[in-house]
This record gives C-alpha cells, structure tokens and sequence, in this order.
C-alpha cells in the first residue's frame, strides 16, 4: 500500500533528500494514527467552543443596549 | 549535481525572482507605513499630520493587501505549475507580458495615492491626483481615473497569468491524457477559477460605474451597488492571499518536517470547497449595511460558516503530517513528538508559527461570519487585530519563511543567514501576539479602526479589563517589533542576492503523500463541474439582494456626486469642525 | 476515498461546531430578539434629505407611550443632532441616513452600531433599560476629518427626561410708569398632556403660572410686569418651566428720557 503510494508521488517527491532531515524510520499510511493531532485538535476544539461561549454570552449579550428589530416602525409612520 | 528551481526552469526562475521582489518591495514600504500608523494611533508618536494618515493608510491597506500578497502568489503558483508538471511554460512572452501588466498598474496605483502626500498634487486628464479612498475605495468617495485604471490592469494581469497556468496545463494534458492533476496544479487551478469568479465584481464595479463617474461620464453612483459589487469580490480575495499559504502548509511543511501530505484526497476537497464557498458570502461584510434585507444576510452566514470546513479539515491533516514527519524522524508520545519537529529551520518554524497564528485568527473569523454579533465588533480594531493574523501573520509569515526556500531556489545562492531568519520569524510571531491582541481586546469596548486619533472629545472608552493606555502600549511595541523583523527579513534577502552562486541549493522538491491522488474519486479533478457549481452557488446568494439594491436606488443612484473630503474641496464643514473642537 | 477515522471523527465535530454557531446566532435572534439593520428604512435621495418627512427635523421625537423616533443626519464630519437625549426605559427608533458619504453611526460600549450609507436610511430600534451616558462615533472612514465626527448619547432616568421646549418674548426696556408683559410659550413635545408651573423671578420677586399643555401642544404664559414696582435700572429676569431656563435683562428708563440704554432681551437658552 505504502509502497505504491511512494511511486506515485514520484522521483521529485520527499525520498530524496529524506536523510537531510533526520528521518530514522519510515511510515506509511496504515502504520500511522495521528493521535497527537487528535488530541491537539480536541483541544483546539475545546477552546473554541469555551471562547465562542463567552464571547457571545457575555461579550455580545452583555454589551448593553442592543438592536432588537423595528417593531416601532408601524407606529412611527402611522 | 544541483538541481534547484533555477537549473530546471532558468527563464521561469526569472520570473518567479522578479514577482517575489516586487513583492518585497511593497512588503517593505507597506510595513514602514504600518509602523507609522501604530506609533500615530496610539499617540505614541505623531509626525504627520492626521490628514495625512488616510494617505499612509490607503498605501498600507493597497500594497500589503493586494500588491505584496499577490505578486508573492503569482511567484509561487507559477513554481507550483512548472514543477508539479515538469514542464516550462507555454511562452514565456506571455508571463512576462502579465508580469509587466501587473507593474504598470501597481504603479499607477501607487502614483495616485502617493498624490496624497503632495500639498499640490498635479492635474492628469482634467483631474487632481486623488486616492485617499483606501483599500475599500466606497463611493461616492472618488478617486482619480488613474486609480481605477491601475486596478483594472493589475487585476487582468492577474487573469493574464491565471491563463498561462491553465495553458501550461492544457499544454501536460495533451501529452499526459489519463494521468491525475497533480495536486500542487490541482490547487492553482481551482485558485484561479474563483478568482475569475470574484473578480468579475469589482471590474464590473470599476468598469461600469466607478471608472466612468470618476471620468465624468455619468454623473452619479449607487453607494450600496457599488459597495456590494466590491464585497462580491472583497471576501474572496482574502482566499486568494491565503490559497498560497495553504499550498505551502500542503506541499512543502510536511516535507520540512521530515514527512509526507497525510492525504492527497481530503486536500483536493478542501480546495473544491474553495472554489464553491469563496464567494457566495461576500455579504457578510456587509451584515450591518442598511439596504440588505436580514434574510440576504443569513444566507452570506450559512455559507460562511461552511466555509470554515475547508479550513477546520486543513488544520488536521496539516498537523498529522507534521506528526507524520516528527515520527519518522524519532518522536515519541502523544505529545512528546512536537518536540522532534525541526524548530531550528526558519522556513519549517516560520509556517508553523504561521498556522498556529490562523488557528487562533480562526477563532475572531468565527466571530466577525456570526450574524448578529457583528453589532459588537464591526469596524472596530477588533477586525483589524484578526486580519492582521490572517493576511499579516498567517499569509505573511509564511510567505516571508518561503522566501528563505524559494530565493535560494531561484537564485541558486545560498541565503545569507539561518540564525537571523530563525530569530526574524519568531521576532515577528511576538511581536503580532502582542499587537493583534491588544488590537481584538480594544475592539471589544468599541475603539473604530481606520481612524487616525481614536481620542474623542466628549467621551472616553471604558475597557472591562485593562487600560486604553497598556493596549495602546502594546500595539506600539508590537509595531515596533514587526518593523524590526521585516527589516531582518529584507536584510537577509538582499545580502543572499550578494552572495556568489551556490552549489549546495537543495533540490526543488515538494512533499510526497500518504494517502495519493489514487484514493481521489475522478470527479474531483472535474473543474468544469465545480465551477459550474459555484456560478449557480454565486447566482442563488447574489441576484435577489443585487436586484433589490438596484431596485430600490437604481443601477446609478439618485443623484449621487463624488466626493473627495478634504479642506480644500469641503471648507466648511471642516471649520465648523475645527471650531467645535477648539469649543 | 481513504479518510483515516480520526480525521472522520474531526469531521462530524466540525459539522457540530458549524451547526453549534449558527443555532447560536439563531438563538440570539429569536431569544433576545436581536434583529438586523435591514431594507426597512428604505432609500432616499440624498439631495432631497430635507423633504422626507422623518429627516424634516432632526432629533427625538415621541411617538406615544414609551416610544421614541431619533432622525439623525451623519455628515461630514458631525451628527445632527451631536447630542441626543432619550428616557431610561424607551424603545428607541432610530433613522439615520447622510447626505455625502458613508459614515457609521456607532453607539460606543453598546450593540447600537450601523453603517450609514448615501441613498438608504438606517433603521433600527432599541430598548434603552438603564440610565448611562455613550459616546456615538463614526467607524466608517469619510475623509480628511473623520476622526473629528463624534456626539453623546444620553439616557436619563424617565422622570428627568421631557420634550419641553421654551420660547421667551420679552422687551428689552420699558418706561417707567408703564406696563409691559414677559411672555413664555412654552411647547410639550410628548404625547401626553403635561402640567407644569412657568416662573418668571424679577426684581427679586417670584411669579408662578400654572399651566396644562395638550400633548404635542404648546401654550403662552403671559407675566405682567409693573415697571413702577421694578423701579429705575437694569433688572435680570429669569423664566423657568419644567427644567427649561431662558433669562435676560429688563431696562426701566426714565419715561422723560429719551437716550435709553440699549439693554437686550434675552435668549440665553439653557
């Protein structure tokens, strides 16, 4: 699977200069499980929902006097 | 055997070279005129007069926005092009002929506005020199005809080079019929088409209306047409400066980390997703606008916040292939990988910091596409704190640690200083977390962008936590510390252009993939299919609100007359100001 | 397609994440009500301000119980009117539009924040609960000094606030021996009647009127002054109804004497 990969990407492609980098070992797809991305993101997640929270809960609704529609409109032109 | 960019492509190099000093060239001055406005704003330090700071900002706003970023592009999607199909360019009269037409209009652009620093700015075709309109030139602010003209030629070069791309492809398929796009093409391709989609806006703003009524020809505007025509494109084109940066995350970070592209597949989605959502949502600029009904509106959300899918997708398969690259070269532990990755590469660290910086502008870009929290920060500094994380750190960052790769490869010179890039792009990393925070934290209690002294007269901002003055203090340093960096980074660009000629150029590689082109379904290379879609997407969101706005003010407004608001074509108001002042 | 199951799971949270924030728009809309600048306000010529019957006259005026309309012309570079002042516990509609550029109209420290672009007029309205003081300011650059165009906002505790508006005639002399008269309109912009007292102090004495005003109705006061009583000289006289105040200065000249001082009548409106 890997190794079909490999050729795919061609002879421009990253094996040539891998030793440059320091690689000590190669992965291919189904030997990979990003789980540090995983839980990177979960974090990100995390965060993201807690400030989109807080910003609109607190910051926004909290922001004093706020445009609640032009209910007055009827009345104003009647 | 050295097998940069250059050795490969000579002619191409050339051009590449060309459009990334032009670049720097805006990158340079634009910045400079940043460091001015900071010091200006926040009363730090003032020498020019407050007139004159919409002059500096509309030269900020147009040469770091448009001419630094897309000359930048145009380098880099013409490398991805010639590399990723192995093959020149179909003529190479005709890249410089776009190249050359993307000058020119820089320059007449920039002669405009620079008028505005002239106490008398000459007369060209029965005109003053005028373009203190800035980046968003809104009628019935008027420019100068030569601002609209500048635009106009800059923007057709751009679909100019668009069409040598897409020639360049023509010209692989024809001798590599049943062969997948590759995927660094793949993603200039679908650039390009919703760039022409998006740009069609604003030159049919500045062809059918601005350019005529600055000219004279007809007599009047329709403030919201225009307006919206410009936010048709306006949102778009912030995709445009940031597709680049994507193609870098994509092809060239996880092979500087020592990786590969976790999967081919889910990149070609993103950049379909792309081309689709670009532009169907320019409305959310304009979520505060009278004139749009509330339903137009909601619309421009939704498919904002789809929108947010491409990038959420990017964000993981980018850090998986950083994961994938610390792996392979030793790194252990759920976390403990992070450290294996090559921080001591600048172009590695640069794009790295870079991303982590647009998963935090993501953030304030979830804020800024919900609907009605837009009362909170519209045209605030909190705006500008978020787009300066995605054009100014995002984009730029990234851009600027490309060129520590990319001038080697097209110079063939080795570049002068590793240590001073490393420090350049962690120099600009702090000095942005401090400036864009302040920036976001001060929109919050109401502080206005564009504004040359946010210090009022009858009323003072009443922060919930913090100073005026510690913000204020932190976007002075922050500024600072930015102009520090770009001066490194420019300083490192023009020393590597003294260096002799190098034999130790890395090869010009792009990452390998995990997952290939090979797991993709067909359809996703079929372009005619995904911008047939995205007009339709185009047509649903924009001709009920285009058809109303024209409705109801008329495709050139009721009697609407230019306007250039300075003292010497509108005395009185201006005293009657400077009275109320001095009252 | 070979989509790794994390990458599924990242998917479907962004899907909730994206879902996540449009039912929290959705909610802040049909929750706390927060409704759009939208096509309401209609467009209008911006030559022809003037002739529109909501921007005739700038400023508050009160539509019935607790509500209020504020027409508001943002120009280069002010607000007419720069000081607006309404009642805690309204439902403020605003119309603001402008006759040259776009400008916004940016209530400082609020949600009240709209573009204001030539040609359409910004409507929106607004429950203003609690007392407090804002500043307006523009957001929107419009020229050499858009960082000039600023106002205040107002809002007072209901019993503070009236739409009472004073006018005095009153004479700049009078011969002594004669009789003449100081006299106070005094206009109601409210809706409803309003009972009040006008006081005129003269010469060191207080006069009361009472006075009943129909809502949206004005009424004259008229105070007789005895120039005798007041005797020779320079008197200040002040006229006051409802928190309204108008002075000025009533000469009594020698009727004999023809070279009078030339005193002026007042209108120093507070």
């Amino acid at each position: 699977m890997s190794s079909a990969t490999e050729r795919e990407t061609g002879d421009r492609a990253v094996e040539s200069d891998s030793g440059d980098i320091g690689t000590v070992r190669e992965l291919g797809h189904d030997e990979f499980d990003p789980i540090g991305t995983l839980i990177l993101i979960a974090i990100y997640f995390a965060i993201l929902v807690m400030l989109w929270l807080f910003m609109y809960f607190v910051e926004f609704l909290g922001n004093g006097p706020t445009v609640v529609g032009s209910l007055a409109t009827v009345v104003g032109l009647a | 055997m050295r097998n940069a960019y250059v050795d490969q492509f000579p002619a191409e190099a050339r051009v590449v070279k060309s459009a990334f000093w032009s670049s720097f060239l805006a990158l340079a001055i634009g910045g400079i005129f940043g460091l001015v406005q900071a010091l200006h704003r926040t009363d730090v330090l003032r020498f020019i007069d407050s007139t004159d700071y919409y002059t500096v900002l509309t030269a900020h706003g147009v040469l770091l926005a448009i001419t630094f970023t897309i000359f930048f592009l145009v380098g880099i999607f013409t490398w991805a092009v010639t590399t990723s199909l192995d093959r020149g360019v179909v003529d190479i009269r005709f890249t410089w002929s776009w190249y050359v037409m993307m000058v020119t209009g820089t320059v007449l652009v920039a002669v405009a506005i620079f008028s505005g620093f002239l106490e008398e700015p000459p007369s060209i075709l029965g005109s003053e020199l005028y373009a203190d309109v800035l980046f968003t030139f809104y009628s019935p602010l008027q420019a100068h005809p030569i601002f609209y003209i500048g635009l106009v030629l800059f923007v057709v070069g751009t679909w100019l080079a668009g069409f040598d791309w897409f020639r360049t492809w023509w010209a692989w398929r024809d001798e590599n019929a049943d062969e997948r796009i590759p995927l660094p093409t793949f993603m200039v391709l679908t650039t390009t088409l919703f760039w022409y989609i998006c740009t069609l806006g604003v030159a049919l703003s500045i062809l059918a209306f601005l350019l005529p009524w600055s000219l004279g020809i007809v007599d009047s505007v329709n403030p919201l047409l225009t307006r919206t025509l410009f936010w048709y494109f306006g949102h778009a084109v912030v995709y445009f400066w940031l597709m680049p940066t994507y193609v870098m995350w994509y092809i060239m970070l996880p092979k500087l980390s020592g990786g590969k592209l976790f999967s081919d597949p889910l990149a070609r989605v993103v950049f379909v997703l792309f081309l689709l959502l670009s532009t169907p949502l320019g409305i959310h600029h304009q979520y505060l606008d009278p004139g749009i009904a509330e339903g137009y509106k909601f619309i421009a959300m939704t498919n904002t916040m789809f929108l947010l899918l491409p990038s959420l997708l990017t964000a993981f398969t980018v850090v998986a292939s950083m994961e994938h690259g610390a792996r392979q070269r030793g790194g252990e532990g759920y976390l403990g990988w992070l450290t294996a990755l090559p921080w001591r590469d600048p172009v590695f660290t640069g794009m790295a910091l870079a991303g982590l910086m647009f998963a935090a502008a993501g953030f304030s870009g979830m804020i800024n596409a919900g609907m009605n929290i837009n009362y909170l920060v519209h045209n605030t500094w909190w705006v500008v704190g978020h787009f300066h994380l995605t054009v100014g750190t995002a984009v730029a960052l990234t851009f600027m640690a490309a060129a520590y790769w990319f001038i080697p490869q097209v110079t063939g010179k080795e570049l002068w200083s590793r240590s001073v890039a490393l420090g350049q792009v962690l120099l600009w990393f702090v000095g942005m977390t401090f400036m864009s925070n302040a920036m976001h934290r001060s929109g919050l209690f109401g502080m206005p962008r564009r504004t040359a002294e946010p210090q009022y007269q009858n009323f003072d901002f009443e922060p919930a936590v913090g100073t005026v003055a510690e913000m204020d203090a932190q976007v002075a340093l922050g500024a600072v510390l930015l102009v520090v960096s770009l001066v490194l980074f420019l300083l490192n660009m023009v020393l590597t252009s003294f260096n002799g000629t190098s034999d130790s150029i890395p090869d010009n590689t792009y990452a390998g993939t995990l997952s290939g082109p090979e797991d993709a379904p067909e359809i996703l290379d079929n372009l005619k299919l995904w911008t047939a879609i995205a007009v339709v997407l185009v047509i649903f969101a924009y001709t009920l609100p285009l058809a109303s706005i024209v409705e109801s003010g008329g495709l050139f407004g009721p009697g609407i007359d230019g306007r250039q608001l300075s003292l010497g074509a509108d005395l009185e108001p201006a005293l009657e100001t400077l009275r109320e002042v001095v009252a | 397609m070979n989509i790794h199951t994390y990458e599924k799971v990242w998917l479907a949270a962004s899907m909730v994440l994206i879902v996540g924030f449009i039912a929290t728009i959705t909610y802040g809309a049909v929750g706390p009500g927060v409704s759009m600048i939208s096509d309401d306000g209609g467009s209008i010529d911006p030559s022809e301000i003037n002739d529109d019957e909501r921007f005739e006259e700038t400023g508050v005026t009160h539509v019935g119980g607790n509500e209020y309309e504020v027409a508001v012309l943002a120009q280069a570079w002010s607000y007419s009117p720069d000081e607006i002042e309404v009642p805690a516990g309204s439902e403020v509609t605003f119309y603001v539009t402008s006759p040259d550029v776009t400008h916004s109209f940016s209530v400082v420290g609020t949600n009240v924040n709209t573009m204001v672009v030539p040609g359409q007029v910004s409507e929106m309205t607004v429950e203003f609960d609690e007392p407090g003081e804002y500043g307006i300011l523009c957001n929107e650059y419009c020229g050499e000094y858009h960082h000039t165009m600023e106002g205040t906002l107002s809002v007072v505790p209901e019993d503070e606030f009236d739409l009472t508006e004073l006018s005095v005639e009153a004479p700049g002399e009078v011969e002594s021996g004669n009789e003449t008269t100081i006299n106070a309109t005094v206009s109601d912009g409210m809706q409803t009647d309003l009972e009040t007292t006008a006081t005129l102090e003269i010469g060191g004495e207080q006069y009361d009127e009472d006075v009943t005003i129909d809502g949206a109705g004005s009424e004259s006061v008229e105070f007789a002054v005895d120039a005798d009583q007041l005797g020779e000289g320079d008197h200040d006289w002040t006229v006051t109804v409802d928190g309204e105040e108008e002075s000025g200065t009533l000469s009594v000249v020698d009727g004999a004497n023809d070279d009078s001082g030339d005193s002026d009548g007042g209108d120093d409106d507070a």
